[in-house]
């Protein structure tokens, strides 16, 4: 998308492994050289954009289970890595019982792309601008990863250090991303600003849940998660911490939407100028908390 | 440069077809199958100009490797009618005057298709959103819309 | 034109006529300049592009790329020393001795696959001194700034664009009417405001593409994705030194062109190079990111008015000065300015006029034909202003203009006496459909409502003798083939033609085809697809041409029957006597002619209807006072208004209703007529709230769809109410005239208007984000 954009993807070979263990070999034979393929949707915007230079990408779709959405009812969610979200969003258990995650994911960019964008590339590509990672960070999802040196599994809470960076490790592989069943109650709202009504990249995202939770003073948890107003996707603990004393108001909503607007260090780009992003914020808090409450 | 041999179904045909590693869908179909119908807007998964149903599913075709089609049945608009008679897609937007230039026509075509394949009485807000990724300059999509209501009539249940 | 009389419509003519363009389209079988297949032999080019607005070249070496295996060739702007433009003519095919703006072709690579030439690219390596940069039309238009043609004195223009050299301004048009400067005093109320619309970009969605060929005999055929086939030949011709009818362009389907595939911007590329591969096809097509920022954009304009009404709310006097940023080269947007120049009243009448309409080179990407000309640029100014002075005199915005609008018998700013126009029912129409004073309540305590209407005119614009040609001709199946020289580019042109054919004719519309490519070789000549102009232009042209098919047919039959050819007619095909009541089919006679009595001899033969249209009475204007009696052909008015509500949340627009009504003098097909409405009205909208070319020193931040946003199927009004109003125009066919860009132009006006009501806040200019109105709204305590 940049002015020297190449016409048409660089050479690369592609690599299509029969089990996640064969690409794991290849991937770290081919250490640097070689990349995981999925959904493919940012990969190929970074090719053309002369950004990623692999000479080989590996398929890793339909591999052990990376393809397979399932749902245990004590669990929890398990989406593979290969899943698109137009199939999350359609999957009936991911409709009652993570409607955030649906939301979220329907919001991206259009159905087409929809069908191919996965929802585990969307985490792994780790833009603070990604639409379904405050819904999987409120959901406290854990990814699975398939590394050099085995299997381990990397709490998105902990999982994202800077635009476009992650916990990742060369070599690395994310096979699945696990969502634990909600605590019960659980309530939640995606709020995405646009420049036009659809289809856009988020200038700002505020995404909100809140649950019965006796374990605090307030007798409820409320949580919210900021989209493309900080380096990382933005979870604003001091949102969190507010709402363990104060219980959810229109009053105390107005005050947590001014915590929020603090928290986040918003900058002006071709998108948006930080001023207007922290308002949003704020209204947007707003908004999203007020629209919980109703629910709750 | 690596050239891979791959089997894919296009319009109910079954094609052998060689494609480089790195080419897309869009380059295989528009340049190694002289399926010329679907286009090349913006090669970046934006307009939709490229769209085509792969396994069922509508996607951008520029967003898809070629490689990755093996075994995979694909409709592009050339394979939306059948035996002479136009699908009801391209029989109403026509009709309906959603046509200008036509150049985005082709990507229309296959999300109207997808969206009728799975909803066979959309509303107007899920016809809306089902043409997000289709990018149209002329029409102001007014006429597109209206064709799409008249084609989930026009099917039979 | 007895044949084209506007109260009487010979059917097809008036009716709402499926097109005849379609078919191909929803079934894929549409080629497209990038569809048509030519071998394992074409080469495919790629550009190599200034990275720096403004530079000397020092040197450029291309040894390296010549050498990668599978490149043919490797050109620079040493190869091609003419200069090339379509009036003034100021730009080279390939940069020579300096650069003026990003993206300027410096050099291209023609090799065998497009990914060898674009691997080419980086092996060119050229040596650039920066030199100082213009990126401001005012300041560009000073003496500090640096010079950007310092040989603009030696340029070849018309008589009608006036540069100025030794400066950066490339077109000077000024209008002195009356006496401004003492007018000001018999003005009870005055208003100032200044206004920046910035660069927008047509956005077609098939992007530019065209193929060369050059035979060893020196022959060249360029196929392209072209409005103006006829044009770019000529100005290729005369650039590389070819005659006129050694070069053959063919123009097939054209995926939208909105102004950008008119003239010549990359179609000389490929001919160029492929002078030096001859024998060889090489194709260049443009990515998207080209597409934004190396071809036409729209100029951006800075517009500083002044203007006063007396106390009756008659306007009296206009100081409209005008600053449009040409770009790097201005050979198509000298006329830009030109035409925003003699219009730059708007439709109203003031008695005394100052205007000074400055085209100035800048090193941004070049301003060229954006649909609306300039029309929309200048509006957006006017129409703000006119309300905003309405509002001073407390006048009903809507009475204010109905009072001022320009009507017929009125002398415009030029000296032109306006002809017939509808304009006052357009605004009337308007005024009724968003239910003009009733202010409506928003739909919740967060939304601020308002209404905003604005009115528009426009004339084609383009050289004196711009002119159409066509001719009909029989086949053996007895259809008729129209072939003519203007493009069909989606707005229905082809099935246009056809109906009148069909209708002069008297034959069914079934019969009628009208069909690309378009091919100098064989195609009439016609000027351009441009300037709303064919309806109306190469509508006169091919009834002409239909009416003397039709002649020649009534002449061979009366003949044969040895009647009056005054008592035949044609009726559906066939040809019919009201003296005799004989008939016979047209069939019979269109190629074969007809026996004489026992076959002693033949009389007829194949028919081919010949005609042409060209204007011969506009004037030119003078160069002190741009007065002159006939500035352009006629003008298409008209008025566009939206009810809006604005999100005090996030300053975010939603379009509630919309209303558009234009006066086309006659539609020929209604359909067709509202689509144009439609789509315009929508591309007004889009580049209103949505579009802007991100500039930072000449480089544009946004060239995607990523970024640079255009409206979606989830971005329209809810409604759009359109009404088609009709006085003829004297000499169109059946009174019609033109409407292809009319409905986008009035659109951002009228939308800063309903901002302006829903808000009492005014904005520099569009595009009218979200972020922009909330900020605004913020800064004026209207939300906190």
């Amino acid at each position: 998308m940049s002015r020297e954009a190449h016409p048409a993807l660089p050479e690369f070979d592609y690599i299509k492994p029969k089990s996640l263990s064969e690409a794991a070999s290849f991937l770290a034979e081919h250490v640097g050289e070689a990349r995981p393929l999925s959904g493919g949707t940012d990969i190929f915007v970074r090719m053309r954009d002369g950004v990623f230079r692999e000479k080989y990408l590996v398929d890793i779709k339909g591999l052990d289970g990376t393809d397979e959405i399932a749902f245990n009812p004590k669990a929890g969610l398990t989406i593979g890595a290969a899943v698109s979200m137009n199939r999350v969003s359609a999957y009936e258990a991911v409709q009652k019982h993570y409607p955030l995650l649906a939301d979220a994911s329907n919001s991206v960019a259009s159905y087409q792309l929809r069908n191919r964008a996965t929802v585990v590339g969307n985490i792994c590509n780790a833009s603070p601008a990604g639409d379904t990672i405050g819904a999987c960070l409120l959901y406290s999802g854990v990814l699975n990863v398939h590394g050099t040196d085995g299997e381990r599994q990397e709490p998105l809470s902990t999982f994202f250090k800077g635009p476009g960076q992650t916990t990742l490790k060369t070599g690395d592989m994310a096979t699945a991303l696990h969502l634990p069943l909600p605590p019960k109650g659980f309530v939640g709202k995606y709020l995405k600003l646009n420049r036009n009504n659809r289809g856009d990249l988020a200038i700002v995202g505020v995404t909100a849940c809140a649950y019965p939770n006796k374990d605090v003073p307030s007798g409820h948890s409320v949580k919210i998660a900021l989209a493309s107003v900080a380096p990382t996707p933005l979870v604003v603990t001091a949102v969190e911490e507010f709402f363990q004393k104060e219980k959810l108001t229109e009053v105390s909503i107005s005050e947590a939407a001014q915590i929020a607007m603090g928290a986040c260090k918003p900058i002006d780009d071709v998108r948006g100028t930080a001023r207007y992003r922290k308002m949003m914020v704020r209204n947007l808090t707003q908004q999203a908390l007020s629209a919980i409450l109703v629910k709750l | 440069m690596t050239v891979h041999t791959i089997t894919v179904n296009v319009n109910g045909e079954d094609e052998i077809v060689e494609v480089p590693a790195h080419w897309t869908l869009l380059q295989m179909l528009r340049y190694r199958m002289g399926l010329v119908g679907t286009k090349n807007g913006c090669a970046g998964g934006e307009c939709g100009a490229c769209t085509v149903m792969l396994n069922g599913a509508p996607v951008n075709s520029c967003m898809v490797l070629g490689v990755e089609c093996d075994g995979a049945k694909i409709i592009t608009v050339e394979g939306l009618s059948h035996d002479g008679q136009l699908d009801p897609v391209q029989q109403a937007i026509m009709e309906a005057g959603g046509v200008q230039c036509g150049f985005c026509t082709p990507g229309v075509l296959i999300s109207a298709r997808a969206l009728l394949d799975r909803t066979s009485k959309p509303t107007e807000a899920e016809i809306q959103e089902a043409l997000v990724g289709n990018l149209c300059r002329c029409t102001g999509y007014v006429r597109i819309i209206e064709g799409i209501k008249q084609a989930a009539k026009l099917q039979k249940p | 034109m007895a044949m084209t009389d506007a109260n009487k419509l010979p059917s097809p003519v008036g009716e709402s006529k499926p097109r005849l363009d379609v078919l191909e389209k929803v079934t894929g079988a549409a080629i497209y300049t990038d569809d048509i297949q030519f071998g394992p032999g074409l080469l495919h080019a790629r550009i190599k592009r200034s990275p720096h607005p403004h530079a000397l070249i020092k040197g450029i070496d291309t040894s390296k790329a010549e050498q990668l295996p599978g490149v043919k060739v490797v050109v620079t702007g040493d190869d091609f020393p003419k200069r090339i433009g379509l009036y003034l003519v100021d730009k080279h095919i390939f940069a020579r001795e300096r650069v003026r703006f990003i993206g300027e072709p410096v050099a291209a690579v023609a090799a065998v696959t497009e990914d060898i030439a674009e691997k080419a690219l980086d092996l060119i390596e050229v040596d650039y001194e920066a030199l100082e940069a213009v990126f401001d039309p005012v300041y560009g238009a000073s003496k500090e700034a640096p010079l950007i043609h310092p040989d603009l004195g030696d340029y070849d223009v018309p008589n009608f664009i006036f540069p100025q050299p030794g400066t950066n301004i490339a077109n000077h048009f000024k209008v002195r009417r009356g006496d401004v400067e003492n007018a000001w005093q018999d003005c009870d109320k005055i208003v100032e405001a200044e206004f920046y619309i910035p660069h927008v970009q047509h956005v077609p969605i098939e992007p530019h593409v065209a193929v060369a060929k050059f035979d060893t005999d020196g022959t060249v055929t360029l196929w392209a994705a072209s409005q103006s086939p006829f044009a770019q030949r000529n100005l290729i011709a005369k650039s590389l030194g070819i005659s006129e009818s050694d070069m053959r362009v063919i123009a097939p389907f054209v995926g939208g062109g909105f102004g950008c595939k008119a003239g010549v911007t990359m179609e000389a590329l490929p001919v160029a190079i492929a002078s030096k591969v001859k024998g060889r096809p090489v194709k260049l097509l443009l990515t998207r990111e080209e597409e934004f920022y190396t071809n036409f954009v729209r100029q951006a304009l800075v517009i500083k008015l002044k203007m006063g009404c007396d106390a009756e709310g008659n306007l009296v006097a206009l100081h409209n000065t005008m600053y449009w940023d040409g770009g790097a080269s201005t050979e198509y947007g000298v006329n830009i300015t030109r035409a925003g120049g003699y219009n730059s009243t708007g439709p109203y009448i003031f008695q005394n006029v100052h205007t000074d309409s400055l085209c100035v080179y800048t090193n941004h990407p070049i301003g060229g034909a954006y649909r609306g000309f300039g029309m929309s640029e200048l509006h957006t100014g006017i129409e703000q202003c006119i309300d905003m002075l309405a509002e001073e005199i407390g006048m009903d915005k809507v009475e204010f203009r109905l009072k001022n609008c320009v009507k017929d018998g009125d002398i415009i700013l030029t000296g032109m006496t306006m002809h017939p126009t509808g304009l006052s029912e357009c605004i009337k129409k308007v005024a009724k459909a968003i239910d003009w004073g009733v202010k409506a309540k928003p739909s919740s305590p967060n939304k601020l409502r308002g209404k905003g209407l604005a009115l528009m005119w426009k004339a084609p614009s383009m050289p004196p003798n711009a002119g159409s040609s066509a001719a009909v001709k029989f086949n053996e199946d007895g259809t008729i083939t129209v072939g003519v020289g203007g493009q069909e580019i989606g707005q229905g042109t082809f099935t246009a033609m056809a109906q009148m054919v069909a209708g002069v004719m008297g034959i069914p519309y079934e019969w009628v085809r009208v069909r690309g490519p378009l091919d100098t070789r064989y195609s009439p000549y016609e000027w351009q697809t441009v300037a709303s102009r064919l309806t109306w232009s190469m509508g006169n042209a091919v009834v002409a041409a239909a009416t003397d098919a039709r002649q020649q047919l009534l002449e061979v039959v009366a003949e044969h029957w040895e009647e009056n050819p005054d008592d035949l007619d044609i009726k559906s095909g066939k040809i019919i006597s009201y003296s005799s009541e004989r008939e016979m089919s047209v069939k019979e006679v269109g190629i074969y002619g007809l026996p004489n009595e026992n076959f002693e001899g033949w009389k007829g033969g194949p028919i081919v209807g010949r005609g042409k249209f060209m204007p011969t009475y506009v004037t030119n204007l003078d160069f002190e006072t741009g007065q002159g009696e006939r500035a352009v052909v006629h003008y298409t008015t008209g008025a566009q208004a939206f009810e809006i509500e604005i999100d005090k949340d996030t300053g975010k627009i939603e379009v509630i209703n919309a209303a558009s009504a234009f006066d086309v003098g006659k539609a020929i097909n209604p359909e067709l007529v509202k689509a144009q409405i439609e789509g315009g009205m929508v591309q007004g909208l889009s580049s209103a709230i949505y579009e802007r070319m991100i500039l930072e020193e000449g480089a544009m931040q946004n060239p995607s769809f990523v970024d640079y946003r255009i409206a979606t199927s989830a971005d329209i009004p809810t409604g759009h109410h359109i009404d088609i109003v009709e006085v003829p125009q004297d000499d169109g066919p059946w009174g019609a005239r033109g409407i292809g860009e009319h409905p986008m132009v009035p659109s951002a006006a009228a939308l800063a208007n309903a901002i302006y009501d829903a808000t009492g806040l005014r904005l520099e200019g569009p595009p009218f984000s979200s972020e922009k109105i909330y900020l605004a709204m913020l800064d004026a305590g209207l939300v906190d």
